[in-house]
């Protein structure tokens, strides 16, 4: 099979795959359902303040691989759904900033800045059209992207670097993320190592379960859903809880602004926001590329950029940036949005999972089975590769769900303001105890509840002490891949110890991963 | 230690971890040595990937100690701890409800034992809604500083509401505790 036949083949697994109904004959896919489904669904969450895409994919995943089983065919729906969600909380997350000054997730924090002065001049429904069409555009450029590098990138890879080569890529990109993620690198490195130590607690090759301490619980090894969800969910509801513990006062009453008509956005509109769109959905995309960069770094330095050009072409009597400038949230918008599909080259082209959300991707294609993100997945063997046609359906999923975003994503999002209203204290509670059903009716085991919760009080203690739980949930993911191509890059080197500097690449790639910490150990915290 | 910078303290604690994982828990309690020769071959052993986890504990420790200190860094407080410990102890207290109300009130109500009837309705719905009302009513009234009946109707809803998301469309779904008795 050709390149252009597994696209093809990629397209017809999303739209002929299994049927969900018909409409006069017509067979509707229950991957293209799932996408909207997802899409729909992620508006809400990621308009809703105290929820977000993390949360959502937690709960999501065990239900959707009750409805959907353990076979290849469940990959598409699942994976569809959880690309529907990604893609709607990313332009849901606005909502909140721009209506009620609350950014919904951190990175809609440099929304809010021009997003409710928007609001409180009767714009915000034209502040909320701004933003949808900004962020839409910068996470389809994102995934164009992803479509173009991720498999180039694989092949790269897969061509070029040998086991020695493999080890060192995944100790130097733990170290970058380590070092990049949260203020303090000392901090990520302690958050990487603990990942690797509890991941390696009850396994091994040997016949007794190291580091169980004799105890039945921990031999079997800790049940990564209950480290990943634990530590990021949990331990963040804990901490938002805690917030509003102390805060006391709850969210008084919001004095409405009477808004003005739904006014379209205009080409000329469109024509003056498009270089600042533009530019950030480079630099989204480019920052998004790397793994453990988030989506916060980009909107700073999107809305920075932005702001630079702003100075320097202002009219006369046009809000600066910080006052309501429309191109503020446009800026800020495209730049944090084309972090999204950037995201994924890591995942798919080196198996490296560069966010959370593609560590959800992975544990579903984990539990699922059939399907490996990583670089040998875009092996364009002349006999059907199942797992390259499954990745090709699942690029089909991202053109689906930017489509529908394009389409009624806008529509859905202005119709979300109501929920910025919900009570925080008495929703998280509420996600809590369907983060535990979720939890156990993967595992059906109380143990697991148990163990979660340990890892939220870890999560909840690590965000206390300035820790970002990233480089914890990544080293949990990865460390048992690193473990098992570091013993088979020994094996194949003969027992050689410095199999890791062996190869020029693989050295390079481990002075690389001692010079990202030693270089950002000297940035000011 | 007021006064002391938080890094200090926490990066005394990773060194202290780290290296009594190192000398201690590794050598203690892994099946095999950091290398092994098995058939006149040499390969890595159990202990060589958690050995490696432990140095780099001890390292980030060290670098905390040694490091730049910011003035405005985030600190543990005791408040912090209260609250994770009055937040711990309402989960575990849930989850034990959860386990147990159901088996207790069929010893107590029931002919049969409880595993006979876990799978039918209202039986095996008991522990998830009195442990679920719980915790969420519980979390709302801490967070709130005062129990209401609202809380508790918004306890009751979800857990009501769970069991139908759950329990009703799909017949294989356990709900806790009911793959545990």
């Amino acid at each position: 099979m050709g390149a252009l036949d597994y696209i093809w083949a990629g397209v017809l697994a999303v739209f002929l795959g299994p049927e969900a109904f018909s409409i006069f004959g017509l067979p509707i896919s229950i991957t293209v359902l799932m996408v909207l489904l997802g899409l729909a669904i992620g508006v809400v969450v990621g308009a809703t303040p105290g929820l977000g895409q993390v949360i959502a994919l937690a709960i999501s995943l065990p239900i959707l691989i009750s409805i959907f089983g353990f076979n290849p065919d469940a990959l598409l729906p699942v994976m569809g759904f959880m690309v529907g969600i990604m893609k709607g909380s990313t332009v849901g997350g606005a909502v909140p900033a721009i209506l009620f000054n609350t950014p919904g997730t951190p990175d809609a924090y440099m929304t809010t800045l021009d997003g409710y002065p928007m609001t409180q001049r009767g714009e915000a429904r034209r502040a909320l059209r701004i933003a949808h069409v900004s962020s839409v555009s910068g996470d389809t450029f994102s995934d164009i992207c992803l479509f173009v590098f991720a498999p180039f990138l694989a092949i790269l890879v897969e061509r070029y670097l040998d086991l020695p080569e493999k080890t060192a890529l995944i100790l130097l990109s733990l170290s970058f993320i380590a070092a990049i993620v949260g203020r303090e690198p000392a901090k990520g490195l302690l958050a990487a190592a603990l990942g690797l130590f509890f991941v390696y607690v009850g396994t091994g090759e040997e016949f007794y379960p190291r580091l169980s301490l004799g105890q039945p619980a921990l031999s079997g090894g800790i049940p990564i859903t209950a480290a990943v969800i634990g530590t990021l969910v949990i331990g963040s509801i804990f901490a938002e809880l805690e917030k509003l513990w102390r805060e006391q006062a709850y969210q008084g009453r919001i004095n409405a602004v009477a808004q003005g008509p739904d006014a379209r956005l205009s080409w000329a509109d469109l024509r003056r926001l498009a270089p600042y769109i533009s530019r950030s959905a480079m630099i989204g995309t480019g920052i998004g590329a790397l793994p453990g960069i988030g989506s916060v770094l980009a909107a700073t330095l999107g809305y920075t950029s932005g702001a630079a050009r702003y100075r320097a072409r202002k009219p006369k009597d046009a809000p600066a940036f910080g006052q309501g400038a429309p191109e503020g949230i446009a800026a800020t918008e495209a730049a944090n949005s084309s972090v999204a599909g950037a995201n994924l080259i890591p995942v798919l082209s080196l198996g490296i999972p560069g966010n959370t959300a593609a560590v959800f991707l992975i544990l579903a294609a984990d539990s699922i089975g059939g399907f490996n993100p990583g670089p040998s997945v875009f092996r364009f063997t002349q006999d059907p590769n199942p797992e390259l046609i499954i990745a090709f359906g699942l690029f089909t999923t991202m053109v689906i769900a930017n489509l529908a975003n394009w389409t009624f994503g806008g529509v859905l999002m202005r119709s979300m303001g109501a929920m910025t209203r919900v009570p925080k204290q008495h929703l998280l509670p509420v996600v809590l105890l369907l983060t535990f059903a979720s939890l156990y009716v993967q595992d059906t085991s109380m143990s697991v509840l148990a163990f979660a919760t340990f890892f939220g009080a870890l999560g909840y203690g690590m965000l206390k002490l300035g820790i970002t739980p990233l480089p914890f949930v990544i080293a949990f993911v990865l460390g048992r891949q690193l473990e098992d191509t570091a013993r088979q890059a020994f094996s194949a080197t003969g027992g050689d110890p410095f199999f890791l500097v062996s190869s020029p690449l693989a050295a390079l790639f481990c002075a690389a991963g001692v010079a990202v910490v030693v270089l950002s150990m000297r940035r000011t915290p | 230690m007021r006064g002391v910078h938080p890094n200090t303290v926490l990066g005394l604690l990773c060194v202290a971890f780290g290296a009594g994982l190192f000398l201690l828990w590794i050598p203690m309690d892994t099946g095999s040595a950091y290398l092994v020769k098995q058939r006149g071959q040499l390969s890595l052993g159990d202990a060589l990937a958690p050995g490696f986890a432990a140095s780099l504990l001890a390292l980030s420790g060290l670098l905390l100690l040694l490091g730049p200190k910011a003035a405005d860094v985030k600190r543990l407080t005791t408040g912090h701890l209260r609250f994770l410990g009055v937040v711990l102890a309402l989960v575990v207290a849930s989850l034990l409800v959860m386990r147990w109300a159901g088996p207790l009130l069929a010893s107590i109500l029931a002919e049969e034992d409880y595993r006979v009837l876990r799978d039918t309705a209202p039986w095996k719905h008991i522990g998830f809604v009195a442990g679920g009302s719980l915790l969420v009513s519980g979390l709302i009234a801490v967070v709130e500083r005062g129990w209401t009946w609202r809380a508790a109707a918004i306890g009751l809803g979800a857990a009501l509401a769970i069991i139908a998301l759950y329990d009703l469309p799909f017949d294989d779904l356990l709900l806790p505790p009911n793959g545990d008795v």
